[in-house]
């Protein structure tokens, strides 16, 4: 479960990008964050990730409070949420493969395991063989793609991509959408920051759409404390798929 | 390991920077520490050879001769007292100018050197120079030492010509400090700028790096050993620079140093030079890398 609890995030120029912010993710949901660039989506994922630190509030993920995290330990959260970056952040003079091998590498993974999961992965997300490619000899969607590999390469249990269809065609972008819901439906939580709405099928996620740092609505029109029994729709697809799923479990401290 | 060779072979200009600095330091290292363990060895020779010497009076009986060589082993100060007779002082000038016919009198007006003209002696060798003054006292009380027409006694007391040397060789040695500690920051400093260029060349990387969850040592590691290769490979040229040299001037050296040093020096010197080398080199340059890289990890904070 993941937490914001009257979470605000102000910049010493007064800036305020996340004000009040309440909101709770169960394992497994698909959520949607829409808004206006400058709406405050980027900061959500930083805050997330322990990028930044809220002014006020708190957040918890499975009850671990992350402003309390130690720096030592923040690697360690890093590893459990992949994040699809909204410049991509991929390493331009290391080749895909050496992109994606690099967060395994971080993980710990041996070089022979490396190898195998990177092809494993480039299949996944759809661009097979393109390991020993730079990302200048890729399209756009080839590099959304080759970032998305890099965020589940450690079947992280969370994942957040920001504006991971920013500047892609609508087949492009709604491909995307399709690789971000199959991702869900294999366990993972994924949270979907984006401006253009216009390409989703929103009934297929949560939608909560944000203005100047606040929530100004939620598809998920429950009361807080029914949602712990509420089952997410990927959930309900994933009980009659007998494939093993990725890990539910968030806690940083396991390794 | 392959991140610190691909950072080498894609800054191979600064790669040679930093190796030719490791290693004019470790030759120069290297030299200074052969410059001093020669200097102690002449030292050494110097301070056990006969530092002493009275020369006698003619007509001296044996009974002089050992009662002053007891009063002079009596102190504490000496190692051991010899008895050197006209006979053997004039073999020993024999054998220290060799066949030289000038120097033997055989063709000069002044006659054959014959062992007639040569004084008896007795050389003294003292445990340290600090005891010279006492024998030198007793000796100078003996009525068998012979004295100059001034009146001073002929008593050869080389203590000038040890701590001369002595005086040389400790300047050596601190020239030779100065001249390392100098060499060895401008190795460390090179190493420094070198690994905090390639760190902030790569800052999107290691950002991106961080954020996908690298600890700081996982991040700092390939510029480490990147840094180690550096030493590793300078005292490697270091240690050949200097294997050359003393190769070279094993020609020039072997004869002055005659029995004081042997010629040519045993390969286990080089085996240990080249260890002291290589510890000193991958020391410098680990030490180097991890100032530059904790600037970093202090800044990443």
């Amino acid at each position: 479960m993941i937490d914001f609890a009257h979470v605000t995030k102000s910049y010493p120029n007064g800036d305020i990008v996340v004000d009040d912010l309440d909101l709770s993710i169960s394992p497994g949901e698909f959520v949607v964050i829409t808004g206006k660039s400058g709406a405050g989506k980027t900061t959500i994922g930083r805050l997330l990730i322990r990028d930044l630190l809220p002014t006020k509030g708190t957040i918890t993920i499975d009850g671990e409070d992350l402003t309390k995290l130690k720096a030592k330990n923040i690697p360690m959260l890093r590893r459990k949420i992949g994040v699809v970056f909204q410049d991509f952040k991929i390493i331009p003079d290391k080749t895909v493969g050496e992109n994606i091998a690099i967060a395994l590498e971080i993980a710990g993974f041996d070089n022979k395991k490396i190898n195998a999961k990177v092809d494993r992965l480039l299949d996944m997300v759809g661009i097979p063989g393109k390991a020993n490619l730079f990302p200048v000899q890729l399209a756009g969607g080839e590099i959304q793609r080759a970032a998305i590999a890099r965020a589940i390469a450690c079947d992280p249990p969370i994942l957040f991509a920001d504006e991971p269809t920013g500047n892609l065609d609508k087949d492009t972008s709604i491909e995307i959408f399709k690789l971000l819901q199959k991702i869900n439906s294999d366990g993972t939580t994924v949270i979907m920051a984006t401006h253009d709405v216009t390409l989703i099928d929103l009934n297929k996620a949560r939608h909560i759409h944000i203005e100047k740092g606040k929530i100004i609505s939620d598809s998920d029109k429950k009361p807080k404390s029914d949602k712990s029994s509420e089952v997410p729709e990927s959930q309900k697809d994933s009980e009659k798929d007998p494939e093993p799923k990725r890990n539910h479990k968030y806690s940083h401290k396991d390794k | 390991m392959n991140t610190a060779l691909k950072n080498i072979r894609r800054s191979p200009y600064q790669a040679f920077a930093a190796i030719f600095v490791v290693s004019i330091t470790l030759f120069i290292v290297g030299i200074f520490s052969l410059v001093t363990i020669a200097s102690q060895s002449i030292l050494l020779n110097f301070e056990t050879k006969p530092q002493i010497i009275a020369y006698l009076k003619d007509g001296h009986t044996t009974d002089q001769v050992a009662s002053l060589i007891s009063n002079v082993t009596v102190n504490s100060g000496v190692k051991k007292a010899v008895y050197v007779s006209k006979q053997e002082a004039l073999e020993l000038y024999k054998k220290s100018v060799g066949n030289d016919p000038v120097l033997l009198g055989t063709v000069t007006d002044w006659g054959i050197v014959t062992a007639d003209i040569l004084p008896a002696s007795i050389e003294i060798t003292a445990t340290s120079p600090d005891a010279f003054k006492s024998i030198a006292s007793i000796l100078e009380k003996s009525d068998i030492v012979s004295a100059t027409p001034q009146g001073k006694k002929e008593i050869d007391f080389p203590e000038d010509v040890i701590s001369e040397l002595t005086k040389w060789t400790n300047a050596v040695r601190m020239a030779g400090l100065v001249l390392v500690i100098a060499l060895s920051v401008a190795c460390v400093l090179t190493i420094m700028i070198i690994i905090s260029m390639k760190i902030t060349s790569r800052r999107m990387e290691i950002s991106t790096m961080k954020l996908l969850g690298a600890k700081n040592f996982f991040i700092i590691k390939p510029y480490l050993q990147e840094s180690m290769i550096y030493g590793f490979i300078g005292a490697l040229f270091g240690w050949v620079m200097c294997l050359i040299a003393l190769l070279y001037s094993t020609p020039f050296l072997a004869p002055r140093l005659n029995g004081v040093i042997v010629f040519p020096i045993k390969y286990e010197i080089y085996l240990i030079l080249l260890g002291i080398l290589l510890s000193i080199g991958l020391l410098i340059s680990f030490f180097s890398s991890l100032f530059a890289t904790a600037r970093f990890v202090k800044r990443s904070k």
